[in-house]
């Protein structure tokens, strides 16, 4: 017969920000690291920094489904605001947000967490 | 006979997400909140927060029965710069969608992108 700890069981169920962060930077950093600005890469080094994160939080096969954004924009000391409002169950979704840069682009990404 | 729990496995057609129709309401909260405005530092936080509650308000009243919504709002300053978005998504397709739009004037651009996901 199958058994769960209830500890364990709730680790499961809820969206852990720091495990979601670490996945993010190391994604944005292997991907991005170094580079400067270059239009013609940008969306080349967008979709792999997604892909990389998707396929890393799926990796941690948690019944979840995931959202994943990504934008990347030049410095030119131009401003740009995120803001996220969420309609769901705050005991177990979640959502983080990484900000990086180096020294010619912002890159920010958000995951959304939502279990089923 | 006894009665049988049931179970909501799929939404109903009426109840389902309908981009088209988040896409309207995205659209008319934006043009009202933000035409004629010009990119301000100071407002821009408290602006792009009350946009993503507003037009989460508005999307939560259409009626989406059992959905989960996302709402992202993002708005930037134009002065040249290159940007780039994207989004990726793992969830069901059969159920769960998303909805955007694009506005732009002369000092600002704002992209809303709105997601459900249907909660089983």
């Amino acid at each position: 017969m199958d058994y769960y700890e209830t500890e364990e069981d709730s680790a499961l169920t809820t969206f852990n920000v720091e495990e979601a962060k670490e996945i993010i930077r190391s994604a944005v950093e292997g991907v991005v690291g170094g580079n400067v600005y270059q239009h013609s890469r940008v969306k080349q080094w967008n979709s792999s920094v997604i892909e990389q994160c998707l396929s890393q939080l799926n990796k941690l096969g948690k019944p979840f489904k995931y959202i994943v954004n990504c934008i990347i924009m030049q410095k030119t000391g131009a401003g740009l605001q995120t803001a996220c409002a969420c309609f769901w169950d705050n005991s177990t979704d979640g959502c983080c947000a990484v900000k990086w840069e180096n020294e010619s682009m912002h890159c920010i990404v958000n995951v959304f967490g939502m279990a089923i | 006979m006894e009665e049988t729990d049931t179970y909501h496995i799929r939404p109903n057609h009426q109840d389902k997400f309908k981009p088209a129709v988040v896409k309207e309401c995205v659209r008319e909260i934006v043009r009202e909140r933000l035409s004629g405005l010009r990119y301000d530092p100071e407002e821009v936080p408290e602006l792009s927060r009350s946009l993503a509650d507003c037009i989460k308000d508005k999307v939560k009243s259409a009626g989406f029965d059992r959905y989960k919504l996302v709402v992202q709002v993002v708005i930037g300053e134009q002065r040249g710069q290159g940007v780039t978005m994207s989004s990726r998504c793992f969830w069901d397709a059969d159920t769960d969608s998303y909805a955007e739009d694009v506005f732009m004037n002369d000092s600002l651009f704002c992209r809303v992108s709105v997601f459900g996901s249907y909660y089983y």
